[in-house]
C-alpha cells in the first residue's frame, strides 16, 4: 500500500512541476487570444489555410533574407501609407493587397515584424480601419520566432488570390488633428497618451537619438499623459498581463471610461499602444498618426514644453 | 615539395630562419595559426550578441575572397594591364567567369527576394545605382588610380597579404580621396545625382530575359578576346595524383575560369546571406566618421544614404564589411605564407607617392560611383544594373590611359 501511495504522489509530483516547466507550451492564457498569439500556436497552425502571415518590418531584406514560412511581404513605407498625400493607404490600394496576399473576409491575419512589432502594429491598425474583424500580433515579434530557432523561409509563398473587401474607413479609430485639438480645448472629451520617450514628452530632445529633428518645435500636446510603449512589454518584448496592462494605464488615469487617444513622432510607436489598449483592453482608441511631426510643427497650435527648448536657440 | 617537409635531423637544432626548413616550418606554422584564429574568431563572432550569423560569415566571406584572389592573382589592374599592354587576356576570362556565374546566382536569389521584377521598387540593398557623368568620371579616376598605385581596392587588400608594400600607402590614400569625396556629394548629388536615371534590366526584360542578354553580351565580349589568348602549354595526361593535386590547388596560378566562377559563387552566397560583396564600406565609413568627428562634414549627407551601394555610416564599431576585408587580408597572407607567395616587396619613395595619390583618386572614384570594382561593377554587373557596365566601362578606360601616360612606371 505503501509503495502504491508512494508511486502516487510521485505521479502527481512530475505531474504539478511539468505543468509549471513547461508553462510556454500552451497558449497564453493571460491574453486574449482573439487579439495575441504565441509563437506556439502559429507554429502549429502554418499550413492552416484559414491562417495568414503578414510580415511587416522595415529594414530592406530582413525578409527576403527569411521569413516565417508561408509569410507574406507588407512593405510599411510604400505599401500601407500613402507618401505622396502622407496619409494611409487607400481602401482599393490595401484591399489589392490583401487580395493579393490570398486573404479572405474571414481570414486569420496573424501580424509581426522587426522593431519590436511596431510597423506590424500599423499594419494591423490598418486592417482595422478597413473593416477586417480578426487581426492579431504574433506576441515578441520576429525577435522571439528567431530567438526560439523557430524555421525561416527564404521561398516567396504564392496564395490564390483572396476576396477581402475593403469596408469605408472606420474614422472612430483615427484621429486628425482637429479631434486632438478639440479634446485640448475641453470641446471634447477624451484622455491623451504620449508614447514617446520622457525625454522627448518633456521637450529635453527634438527626436530619439540617431532621428532626424522633423519638428521644430519640442514638447507634446498640451493635457498629454505619458507612458512610453515599451512599458506594456516584458524584457522579452512579449505583452504583459491584461491585468498589469490595465494597472499600468489606469495609474495615469487611462481605464477605459473616455475615448483615449495615442500619438508618437509619425504613428508607428503609437500603433502598438492603440493595439495594447484598444484590442488587449478594449477600450474605445482612436490613433492620431499625425503625431508630433504634424502637432509640433503645426502653426498656432498650443503645445506644453516644461523643458522650454527653443529649436535653432544655442 | 620538399620546402613543406617537415622537421629534420641535424640542421633541426638551428632555430636560424635563413635555414629553409626552419622557415617553411614558421611559414606554415604561421599559416595554420592565422587559418585557425579566423576561424575561432568566426565561431566567437556567431555567439556574441548584436553580431551573430552575419558577422561570421562576413568573415568566413572575406577569408575565402582572400584565398580566391591570391591563388587566382584576381586583380583587375594586374589582368587589365596584362591584356592592354602585353596582349593576353587570360585574366579578363576569370572577370567574365565571375559575372557569368555571379548573374546565374543572382537570377536565382532575386527570384526568391523579389518575385515580380516589373513591380515597384528594387530588390533589397542590391548594388544598381544612378548613371551620370559623375559615374563615368568616378570610373574614369578609379581607372587612373589603379594604374598609379598599381592595384585597385580589392587588389591592394589581397596584395597586402602577399607583403606589397605600395598597397598601406594605396589605402590610406584612398581614406584620403574618400574624405574629398564626401565634401564634393552635395554638389554633385544636387546637380546631377539627384535626378540620374536608375537603370534595371529585369525591370522591362524580367529575370529570364535578363540573364539571357547578360550571358549573351558576355559571351560576345570572350568571343572578341578569345583571339588574345596565349597558347596553352601541353598538358601532361595520366592520373592524378595527390602531388599533381597539390601542385594545382598550392602551387600552379588557378585557372582564370575556376577563380571568377569562385567569385562569382561566394558573391551569390554573399547577396543571398548578408549583403552584396563590397570592399569600400568601412574604408569610406573611417573617413565619414573622422571628418564627422572633426567637425568638417554633416551628419547627413542628402541622397547618400538612401541609395543602395557600398553604403558609409558614422560609425565606431567594426562594421560586417571591416570584418570582411579584415579577413580578405588575413586569408590572404595565410595562403601566401602558406605557399611560399609572402614577400615584402622593395619600397621606393616615388612608389610610396604614386600609390598614395592613386589611392585618392580611386577613394574619390569609389565613392561618387557608391563602390569600386567590387562593389559597383562585379556585384553591379551580376545584378544587372546599367551602373556596373557603365563603371566598368569606364575603369577600362581610365587604366587604358593610365598604361598610355606610362603611369604605372
Amino acid at each position: 500500500m505503501a509503495f502504491r501511495r508512494l508511486v502516487t504522489l510521485f505521479a502527481l509530483a512530475i505531474l504539478i512541476v511539468s505543468g509549471f516547466a513547461a508553462p510556454s507550451l500552451r497558449a497564453r492564457a493571460d491574453l486574449p487570444e482573439r487579439a495575441v498569439v504565441s509563437t506556439e500556436w502559429l507554429a502549429a497552425r502554418l499550413d492552416d489555410p484559414k491562417v495568414r502571415v503578414v510580415e511587416v518590418s522595415v529594414v530592406p531584406g530582413v525578409f527576403e533574407r527569411g521569413h516565417i514560412p508561408g509569410a507574406v511581404n507588407f512593405v510599411w513605407h510604400t505599401d500601407l501609407v500613402d507618401p505622396v498625400i502622407r496619409d494611409i493607404a487607400s481602401p482599393e490600394a490595401f484591399q489589392k493587397l490583401a487580395r493579393a496576399a490570398g486573404i479572405n473576409n474571414d481570414t486569420t491575419v496573424v501580424l509581426y515584424g522587426d522593431n519590436n512589432n511596431w510597423f506590424a502594429a500599423w499594419g494591423a491598425w490598418i486592417f482595422t480601419i478597413y473593416g477586417h474583424e480578426d487581426v492579431r500580433l504574433l506576441d515578441g515579434g520576429r525577435a522571439k520566432w528567431e530567438r526560439e530557432n523557430r524555421p525561416l523561409s527564404v521561398r516567396p509563398a504564392s496564395h490564390p488570390e483572396g476576396n477581402f473587401t475593403a469596408k469605408p474607413a472606420r474614422r472612430e479609430i483615427r484621429a486628425f488633428l482637429p479631434d486632438v485639438l478639440a479634446v485640448v480645448k475641453g470641446e471634447a472629451e477624451g484622455v491623451i497618451v504620449d508614447i514617446r520617450s520622457p525625454a522627448e514628452y518633456e521637450g529635453r530632445i527634438f527626436a530619439p537619438e540617431g532621428f532626424q529633428e522633423l519638428a521644430i518645435r519640442a514638447g507634446h500636446i498640451p493635457t498629454a499623459v505619458n507612458v512610453p510603449w515599451g512599458r506594456a512589454v516584458k524584457e522579452d518584448g512579449t505583452f504583459k498581463s491584461v491585468e498589469e496592462l490595465r494597472q499600468l494605464y489606469a495609474s495615469v488615469g487611462v481605464d477605459g471610461s473616455k475615448k483615449v487617444y495615442v500619438y508618437c513622432r509619425i504613428g508607428e510607436r503609437s500603433s502598438h499602444t492603440w493595439f495594447v489598449l484598444s484590442k488587449i483592453l478594449g477600450y474605445d482608441v482612436a490613433q492620431y498618426d499625425g503625431s508630433w511631426t504634424e502637432w509640433g510643427n503645426a502653426v498656432g497650435v498650443p503645445i506644453e514644453n516644461p523643458a522650454g527648448t527653443v529649436w535653432g536657440r544655442q | 615539395m620538399t620546402e613543406t617537409t617537415l622537421g629534420g635531423g641535424a640542421q633541426a637544432a638551428s632555430t636560424s630562419l635563413n635555414n629553409p626548413k626552419v622557415a617553411a616550418a614558421v611559414r606554415i606554422g604561421l599559416a595554420w595559426l592565422i587559418f585557425g584564429a579566423l576561424l575561432a574568431l568566426a565561431f566567437s563572432l556567431h555567439e556574441t550578441p548584436g553580431r551573430g550569423a552575419a558577422a561570421s560569415l562576413s568573415l568566413l566571406i572575406g577569408v575565402a575572397l582572400g584565398v580566391i584572389f591570391q591563388r587566382g592573382r584576381f586583380c583587375f589592374f594586374c589582368i587589365l594591364r596584362d591584356f592592354i599592354e602585353h596582349r593576353n587576356s587570360s585574366g579578363m576570362f576569370a572577370i567574365l567567369s565571375a559575372l557569368a556565374v555571379g548573374g546565374i546566382g543572382y537570377v536565382i536569389v532575386f527570384g526568391a527576394f523579389m518575385p515580380n521584377p516589373s513591380g515597384q521598387g528594387l530588390p533589397p540593398d542590391a548594388h544598381i545605382g544612378p548613371v551620370s557623368w559623375v559615374l563615368v568620371a568616378g570610373g574614369g579616376a578609379f581607372g587612373l588610380g589603379m594604374a598609379l598605385s598599381g592595384a585597385c581596392i580589392s587588389g591592394h587588400l589581397y596584395r597586402l597579404g602577399e607583403g606589397y608594400t605600395r598597397a598601406p600607402f594605396a589605402l590610406f590614400g584612398s581614406l584620403l580621396g574618400f574624405g574629398v569625396g564626401f565634401l564634393t556629394w552635395h554638389t554633385l548629388y544636387v546637380e546631377t545625382i539627384s535626378t540620374a536615371p536608375i537603370a534595371w534590366l529585369p525591370k522591362t526584360l524580367g529575370y529570364g530575359g535578363s540573364l539571357a542578354v547578360h550571358l549573351a553580351a558576355l559571351s560576345a565580349l570572350a568571343c572578341l578576346l578569345l583571339r588574345y589568348l596565349p597558347e596553352l602549354p601541353a598538358q601532361a595526361g595520366g592520373k592524378i595524383t595527390w602531388q599533381k593535386l597539390y601542385q594545382t590547388v598550392f602551387v600552379a596560378r588557378w585557372n582564370p575560369l575556376v577563380t571568377g566562377a569562385l567569385v562569382g559563387l561566394v558573391g551569390t552566397f554573399a547577396y543571398f546571406r548578408v549583403a552584396p560583396l563590397g570592399v569600400t564600406s568601412q574604408l569610406g565609413s573611417l573617413t565619414r566618421t573622422a571628418l564627422n568627428g572633426a567637425g568638417l562634414l554633416a551628419d547627413r549627407l542628402p541622397g547618400l544614404d538612401t541609395f543602395a551601394g557600398c553604403a558609409t555610416r558614422v560609425v565606431h564599431t567594426v562594421t560586417n564589411n571591416g570584418l570582411l576585408i579584415g579577413s580578405l587580408v588575413a586569408g590572404s597572407l595565410a595562403i601566401a605564407l602558406f605557399t611560399n607567395r609572402f614577400q615584402l616587396s622593395r619600397l621606393t619613395l616615388r612608389g610610396a607617392l604614386t600609390a598614395l595619390l592613386g589611392g585618392a583618386l580611386m577613394g574619390w572614384g569609389a565613392m561618387v560611383s557608391l563602390g569600386c570594382t567590387v562593389g559597383t561593377l562585379l556585384s553591379g554587373i551580376s545584378a544587372f544594373a546599367l551602373s556596373g557596365w557603365v563603371f566598368g566601362g569606364a575603369v577600362f578606360a581610365g587604366v587604358w590611359l593610365g598604361i598610355k601616360l606610362r603611369l604605372p612606371e
